[in-house]
């Protein structure tokens, strides 16, 4: 679903390398790095927010260089570290926004388009949030609305910037199970940056590390928490 | 708002019939004093109320949402500034074609243009909202202060076209005129409803919006061209009035509870239109005592409204 030729990731100076890599639907991988060593980068430029410094991503077998925004926000959605709600906005409202790729001139959402936000809704099980503010839920309930609106997208590809990293651990889990869920059921593509480790190699999730000498990205299916350690963090 | 238009027509130092009201629009005889004054001053002056109201109501819901920042407004971030500075180098500059209507007008909005442009260039570089109205503030500041400097080299005539413009007030539009403030308002109105969508996206944010496809860049320089217009031409026919842009589009979010903009943009449209008559009737009911800029009332019911918006964000 993702594939990279030769890519240089980051801003004028490249930060991360990778050569060949073919990323999956039905996969959800885990993308654990140093800070400052490009996860964020590399989310922004799968999402063409940023233009690589040479090489190429394909997204379902079309180069990002050729694509224009309203192209891939029907190729892949974007969901960021925290949401903090927005004033007045309900959250089925909020999930609705998801469908904006699809709807009219004027945003008038259509039969279809309630149904797939219905959908969301449900498979995130938040049915019980969807008549409250965007402002009176938690914080781990924010983060399953941001990813119901991903959903409501429609997109073969779900990126996320650490989406656990302002959430307790009970909701950390919930929301990885869940996108390890949704990522096997819907023949998704997911990639999520996330320093939660342990919960990552616990549930047998494939990682994407990138390694702290040669800055290049790479792939692995099984790995200890030792090695991954030594390899990202050089402890 | 049929009530609040019907006061506005029938208040006024002379009393007239529903029939003169009639006659005048439908059977116009200028030889009756009372149709004449419907037709000369009070019908226009509540066209312009409705007119001004609405437009600084959505030209501030625009910059509200644009900026993402609850205490934007064409006044606060020097757009209307920028109208009077380009009217002031226009009047003042004694070139009679300045002075026309036409004049006026595109006078007001080449400023508005400006101004908003370079209100949208500094967005780019300052990321912050407070430190962007500041700059807004500053930009206001420093072209009133051109403005006073013009206004003390200029000759007595000039100063007196502009003088009284800078006043501020519904009542100096002519029933020629209408057409054309009727035709700018329509225009940007309609082009506004073609900014719902997007601007509801742009609720979450400028990053969001383009990854659900909304082209955020051409979007910016659409909605300062349609708030420059709005703002521009309310300018140009009756000065600078502050606060209807900043607290009107607030009323609406508090009333209406909602970030979908169809609704703002309704709510915006009528509640701007009622204010704006509302103050007008004030301004007509103490002329026989004093006579008030419009400006003035909207600063006093505008600005502790405003003060109350600040203090309900920070609770």
């Amino acid at each position: 679903m993702i594939r990279f030729n030769k890519a240089q990731i980051g801003y004028q100076q490249p930060l991360l390398f990778i050569d060949q890599m073919e990323l999956n639907a039905g996969h959800i991988y885990v993308l654990i790095g140093a800070n400052g060593k490009g996860k964020t980068t590399l989310l922004k430029s799968i999402n063409g927010l940023q233009d690589l410094v040479s090489g190429e991503i394909e997204l379902d077998k079309k180069l990002t260089s050729t694509l224009n925004h309203r192209d891939l926000s029907n190729l892949v959605a974007f969901v960021s570290s925290k949401f903090d709600g927005i004033e007045h906005l309900k959250v089925y409202d909020y999930i609705a926004l998801g469908r904006t790729p699809y709807t009219n001139l004027f945003g008038r959402l259509s039969a279809q388009d309630h149904v797939q936000v219905s959908r969301a809704i449900k498979t995130l099980g938040i049915d019980y949030l969807s008549d409250k503010l965007t402002t009176e839920i938690s914080d781990g309930e924010r983060q399953l609305c941001a990813i119901a609106r991903a959903l409501a997208q429609e997109t073969p590809i779900i990126t996320l910037d650490e989406p656990t990293a302002f959430l307790d651990y009970a909701n950390r889990v919930k929301v990885l199970t869940m996108l390890k869920t949704l990522a096997f059921e819907h023949q998704k593509c997911i990639v999520l940056s996330s320093h939660d480790i342990d919960i990552c190699l616990e549930m047998n999730l494939p990682v994407l590390y990138i390694d702290l000498t040669s800055n290049q990205l790479i792939q692995t299916n099984k790995t200890c928490k030792s090695t991954l350690l030594q390899n990202c963090f050089g402890i | 708002m049929p009530v609040a238009a019907y006061l506005h027509l029938s208040i006024g130092q002379i009393q007239l019939s529903s029939a003169d009201f009639y006659n005048a629009l439908f059977n116009y005889n200028d030889s009756e004093t009372g149709q004449l004054l419907v037709r000369e001053f009070r019908f226009p002056r509540l066209v312009m109320a409705i007119v001004a109201g609405s437009s600084l109501a959505i030209a501030g819901m625009l910059m509200q949402t644009l900026f993402n920042n609850p205490l934007a407004g064409p006044y606060v971030l020097g757009i209307n500034s920028g109208a009077s500075l380009a009217v002031a180098l226009g009047t003042l500059s004694g070139i009679s074609f300045f002075s026309s209507n036409f004049g006026l007008i595109g006078l007001a909005l080449i400023g508005a243009l400006v101004f908003g442009f370079i209100v949208l260039g500094f967005s780019l570089f300052v990321r912050n909202s407070l430190s962007l109205l500041l700059v807004g503030i500053m930009i206001g500041s420093f072209t009133s202060a051109i403005t006073s400097l013009l206004q003390t080299i200029s000759s007595a005539d000039s100063l007196k076209v502009f003088t009284i413009w800078g006043m501020g007030s519904l009542q100096q539009v002519e029933l020629s005129q209408l057409g054309i403030i009727t035709l700018f308002f329509i225009i940007g109105l309609f082009l506004s409803f073609f900014l719902i969508k997007p601007l509801n996206a742009l609720v979450l944010g400028e990053n969001a919006s383009l990854l659900l496809g909304i082209p955020v860049k051409n979007l910016r320089v659409i909605i300062i061209i349609i708030t420059a217009l709005l703002a521009g031409l309310v300018t140009a026919f009756c000065g600078p009035i502050a606060f209807v842009g900043l607290a009107i589009p607030n009323l609406c979010k508090m009333l209406f509870k909602t970030q979908q903009h169809l609704v703002l943009l309704l709510g915006n449209i009528l509640l701007g239109a009622l204010f704006l008559i509302s103050c007008d009737i004030l301004v007509q009911g103490l002329e026989p005592f004093i006579l008030v800029p419009i400006n003035v009332i909207t600063s006093i019911v505008g600005a502790p409204f405003v003060i109350f918006i600040i203090l309900k964000r920070l609770a």
